[in-house]
């Protein structure tokens, strides 16, 4: 590995970035984003003016309050059966946003455990994990999501288990890769020449020094498997109705694009404004931890 | 790369295939569904006519049996037949391959070709407006849901500026002949530009789908790289020497930022063949994709085992390509 | 080089202009072909596509009347007997010609239930058909082991090939080589991509029951393979195909506002319903499943969901089916009634899960809102087809579901196609655990008789009394929605989905 890493092994990074990272304004602004949505989500069942799962059929595809035709009872419009928008979008925010935390939580918990391990223990043990991380990485990722949950049959809890079996590889390698290089260095060298046992080594030595790469990692990944949740819902794999995530509510409106573009497009800007967030406030992070991956 | 390494690869290939292979067969079997009753739908059907479907597709057969049988012949080449095609399901693959080819390896190109330059120049004029304006739209790049792009482009393009079609990979005119089974490849050969033409107007949509969020994290990665590269001590070293600032780019800073983009790319790649179905599906792409996701719908068992083993042999394959130019680009990376 | 560089520059900016075509038919259509052999085509798009190029004996016209096509006529000297007289002067595309050898060929080669080796489900489309017999080169004769009324309205689904054609290229080689009789013969076919036909020069002319006889109208026709509906819909209004089928409701009014194009429609032949499982309580009550179809407010639905695009039932068949039974009164939306019947029957509160698939979510949930307002908790679960459907099909998987919201296919317009499947106990598809056994004889002897009036009456009856029993919530027919061009003309969409082109032209 570079010189660079040892250099940032050694002089306290994490207080170091995160001044870094409060100092840059713009990815601060991001973050409240996040924040904000994070609490929409929290706060849903109580900020939300309609029942996301009433369907009126006389209300359907009711255009937006500003538009000829909308009220401002339902300020985004209604969808194709005549359901408040607004409500569905905060009712979704929690699955979305409740999805993409849980499954990148899991994920990295996962993968950063299991890279640890693989690295440090090597041999045989890394062998067999990393074929079987190569194997699910190979697998196309709609083939084994819709296998799998036909598999399990649908429902939320399924989507998050689906996912996370995908997801686990990425921050494996990471970890792994990192434990490869940092076990190499010399202040690991010589703990394990002091007798030090291997956990210690791990929870002393290694882990500090690969937890920022694995976490700014994480970050990315969770505009990713929202993204990914919102494919498999606009596939129809998603939550049961009348349940709405983000990416179903983009499929149901992708018919009426001409005659009723609100149905779509709330939920895509929902989508894409927090993703770009998410992505923003994870490059603040990782121009402050480490330059190299920004 | 020596021999050892070389019979490690294909010990891991191996293995990968085989380990596929079970989980794809389990996966088949733990999944609720019966391909007789998509097959038959609402026509008439006796008792007996059904038994003999069953019987057809080996389903009657046990697990044990089965799986075996599919790996004697897969080694043999042979994956059956289709439930739904009732032909072989390698002809039915290698049919609808090329057209996925094709579509990947433009995005890839065209990826390539946005990305990288875009990379190398943001991340040597770090902080630059190119810089700014690259690493927002970067960010947009990998923000937007796929699925939202593809709509919008059809949108934007073919509905509203008619200038490009709406979906299909030929037009109405006759094709070239075929000999490799790429259009842009085989219309060249024939030396007919209107065909040529005609299967780029059709393939630039979907490319242009798939292309952009890959640009956006290849861009990302090369300008990441080249920041590095930059503040490496021997960079500062040649420049003290008074190599000129061309030279040194040429020499080390193209060299060690293509090795993580190339690395990248191979792993996107793996990512678009395995999840373009969607952009497949909206602009009506012949290809593979598609074919997968509607095979798993139907349960049409041997098309989807024999699908998943060409990805993860392609997934494989990519990946040692990419340790392979890595290791050659940048011998200090051959970790 | 330099000379194919300036072409390829001039071509990419004059791409967006539409070619002058010679004259052509584009259809945009939802799927590929799955084979081109019309033994074993699999599914009915397939066979739409494959109609234009192979000819049958008999076929129908748009008003689903079945008419003489390859065959001039036919007589029915007994029960179990018909025979058939062949037009002179047929060819296959290769022009040999069309012979009572090969109408003797192509049918035992669907009888022996196998081609290529492979089971061919087809067998049963023939009946009773044991074997069929050459009287001479222009007659044949069809021996049924047992009298079977429906063999006439099957007969338009069966195609004839060319024993010498099949005996050369073999069962393989039919699934992409094509040597029919129709008014079209195969170019090329671009596999997940599109078929190209052209007119095949020497067609006898088609059925005289079906105006005008003669060659095909246009010199070429092209089916684009285009999945994706927001695609087929932006190709009909760009001019690129001249008729889409399944048109979404939501585009419907594009369509007629765009000018060019229009819409059209025919009633189907899939007659939606929802299931209920009849053996588990409460609703083997049947007050319980009449207050159901209180509950539920078709009309509604179609109007809003489907746009007016279906017709509602009050019972199983279409309105064009054989046997229709239009005096069979309605379950009017009564969510009051509905409630009433409830209580009265100890139903109340009731609790129940409706089951569909990906498409018919919405419908579903829109049912599921109606019954709300009935007192009725439904809730709706969504599975895929291929999990589903075998579920309500065994008894013992079905039993702790309540509705299943489905449909079912009669593009025979014969009741027996439908009614026996689903509604006669035992049906291989009876998902409703519905078993009366008056119903089951009515219907059992409807399928041995072979005078008209009296198979009618014993159809009505058994409507009659299957609508009293309300097995199921009666829903409606949905009908199938087309996009046409304005320039093209001869052409109206029937029940059974073919688009046969025989007869169309474009200005």
């Amino acid at each position: 590995m570079s010189a660079v890493t040892a250099d940032a092994g050694l002089a306290s990074p994490s207080r170091l970035a995160w001044r870094s990272f409060r100092r840059d304004s713009t990815a601060l602004i991001f973050c409240v984003i996040i924040v904000i949505a994070c609490a929409i989500a929290i706060l849903a069942p109580f900020i939300m003016p309609h029942d996301p799962a009433d369907a009126d059929l006389l209300r359907r595809l009711q255009p937006p309050g500003w538009m000829e035709g909308g009220e401002w009872a339902y300020p985004l419009g209604c969808d194709q059966l005549g359901r408040d928008i607004l409500s569905r979008l905060i009712a979704g925010a929690r699955i979305s946003l409740g999805v993409g935390f849980a499954v990148v939580a899991a994920s990295t918990a996962i993968g950063l455990g299991l890279g640890v391990l693989a690295g440090t223990a090597r041999g045989a043990l890394d062998a067999v994990i990393s074929r079987f991380a190569d194997i699910l990485l190979g697998f196309p990722y709609l083939v084994f999501a819709i296998g799998l949950m036909g598999m399990m049959g649908p429902g939320l809890d399924n989507i998050v288990l689906t996912l996370v079996l995908k997801e686990w590889v990425v921050p494996f390698r990471i970890a792994r890769g990192e434990t490869l290089g940092v076990s190499r260095l010399d202040y690991v060298e010589a703990a394990r020449a002091v007798g030090a046992s291997r956990l210690a080594i791990m929870r002393g030595e290694i882990l500090p020094n690969i937890l920022s790469p694995v976490l700014v990692v994480a970050t990315i990944r969770v505009a990713h498997v929202i993204i990914m949740e919102a494919s498999l819902s606009f596939l129809g794999l998603g939550v049961q109705p009348p349940a709405a995530s983000w990416g179903s509510m983009v499929a149901d409106g992708r018919e009426f694009l001409a005659d009723g573009w609100w149905v779509s497009t709330a939920p895509g800007l929902a989508i894409l404004i927090v993703v770009l967030a998410i992505n923003l406030a994870g490059q603040g992070l990782r121009e402050a931890f480490d330059p190299r991956l920004a | 790369m020596t021999v050892q390494r070389l019979v490690e690869k294909l010990g891991h290939l191996l293995v990968v295939l085989f380990g596929t292979s079970v989980l794809t067969f389990a996966m088949t079997l733990a999944t609720p569904g019966d391909p007789v009753t998509v097959m038959l739908g609402d026509q008439r059907a006796s008792p007996e006519q059904i038994a003999s479907l069953r019987h057809d597709m080996g389903l009657d057969l046990p697990i044990i049996s089965r799986f075996g049988a599919f790996l004697w012949h897969a080694v043999h080449g042979d994956f059956g037949r289709s439930f739904f095609h009732r032909r072989p399901v390698l002809d039915v693959i290698l049919e609808r391959l090329p057209a996925t080819i094709e579509l990947t390896v433009a995005a890839t190109l065209i990826a390539l070709a946005i990305g990288i330059p875009l990379g190398l120049f943001a991340g040597i004029r770090r902080d630059g407006v190119v810089d700014r304006l690259a690493s927002l739209g970067s960010l947009v790049g990998v923000s937007v849901p796929g699925f939202w792009l593809a709509l919008l482009l059809m949108l934007a393009f073919s509905v509203s500026l008619h200038l490009l079609p709406v979906s299909g990979r030929t037009g109405y005119g006759g094709e070239p002949p075929a000999v490799t089974h790429l259009l842009l490849v085989d219309s060249l050969i024939a030396g007919r530009p209107d065909a040529f033409v005609e299967a780029l107007r059709h393939l630039a949509l979907p490319a242009l789908t798939l292309a952009l969020p890959m640009a956006a994290v290849l861009m990302r990665v090369t300008r990441g790289a080249v920041i590095e590269v930059m503040k490496a001590d021997y960079v500062t070293f040649a420049e003290a020497k008074g190599l000129s600032r061309p030279r040194i780019l040429g020499l080390h800073v193209l060299k060690n930022a293509l090795a993580p983009a190339i690395n990248v790319a191979a792993i996107e790649i793996g990512v678009l063949l395995g999840g373009n179905m969607i952009v497949e599906t909206i602009f009506g792409w012949p290809g593979l994709g598609r074919l997968v996701v509607e095979a798993i719908f139907s349960r049409n068992y041997p098309l989807v085992q024999a699908a998943v083993l060409l990805y993860a042999v392609t997934f494989v394959i990519l990946n040692f390509i990419a340790d392979a130019l890595q290791g050659a680009l940048n011998p200090r990376l051959r970790a | 080089m330099r000379r194919m560089l300036v072409v390829c520059a001039l071509a990419l900016f004059a791409g967006g202009v539409s070619l002058v075509r010679a004259s052509e038919i584009r259809v945009g259509f939802t799927q590929d072909a799955l084979t081109l052999d019309p033994g074993n085509p699999g599914v009915r798009d397939t066979e739409t596509i494959i109609r234009n190029m192979y000819d049958g004996l008999l076929t129908r016209d748009s008003a689903m009347r079945v008419v003489p096509e390859i065959a001039q006529s036919w007589t029915q000297p007994s029960p179990t007997v018909y025979e058939f007289k062949l037009r002179d002067g047929v060819t296959f595309h290769d022009g040999t010609p069309l012979t009572a050898a090969d109408v003797k060929f192509s049918m035992e080669r669907v009888l022996s239930g196998k081609i290529g080796g492979q089971t061919n489900p087809r067998k049963d489309l023939l009946g009773t058909l044991d074997h069929v017999e050459v009287v001479d080169p222009l007659t044949v004769r069809f021996v049924m082991k047992a009298p079977w009324p429906l063999l006439p309205a099957m007969l338009p689904f069966q195609e004839i090939v060319s024993e010498a054609f099949v005996k050369k290229v073999g069962d393989d080689g039919m699934v992409s080589a094509e040597n029919g009789a129709g008014p079209f013969r195969l170019v090329e076919w671009r596999r997940g991509d599109s078929i190209i036909m052209e007119r095949a020069p020497g067609y006898y002319g088609g059925s005289p029951d079906i105006l005008p006889v003669g060659p095909a109208r246009v010199d070429r026709v092209i089916f684009k393979v285009m999945p994706d509906n927001a695609a087929r819909v932006s190709a009909l209004l760009a001019g690129d195909v001249d008729i889409i089928n399944a048109l979404p409701v939501s585009a419907m009014k594009r369509v007629e506002d765009s000018g060019t194009a229009r819409v059209a429609t025919v009633n189907g032949t899939r007659t939606a319903f929802l299931a209920i499982n009849n053996a588990k309580s409460p609703y083997a009550d049947k007050r319980v499943r009449q207050a159901l179809n209180h509950a539920v407010d078709r009309k509604l639905i179609i109007q809003r969901l489907l746009g007016g695009n279906a017709t509602p039932l009050n019972g199983v068949l279409s309105p064009d089916a054989f046997g229709f039974d239009a005096d069979l009164p309605e379950y009017g939306y009564d969510p009051a009634k509905a409630k009433a019947l409830l209580q009265e029957a100890g139903a109340a509160p009731l609790k129940l899960t409706i089951d569909c698939d990906g498409a018919s979510k919405d419908i579903a949930e829109a049912i599921a809102a109606m019954m709300q307002r009935a007192g009725i908790e439904a809730k709706v679960q969504l599975w895929e087809t291929a999990v589903i459907v075998p579920i309500w099909r065994d008894a013992a998987k079905r039993a702790d579901h309540d509705l299943f919201l489905t449909s079912w296919g009669n593009a025979s317009l014969d009741p027996s196609d439908i009614v026996m499947p689903t509604l006669r106990s035992g049906g291989r598809a009876n998902s409703a655990a519905y078993a009366n056994p008056e119903v089951d004889k009515l219907l059992d002897a409807a399928e041995t008789e072979i005078d008209r009036d009296k198979r009618k009456g014993l159809y009505v009856k058994a409507q009659e009394l299957i609508h009293e029993d309300a097995p199921w919530v009666f829903l409606w027919l949905p009908k199938d929605v087309y996009g046409v061009s304005k320039r093209l003309h001869g052409w109206q969409p029937s029940a059974d989905g073919k688009i046969n082109l025989h007869r169309a032209f474009v200005d």
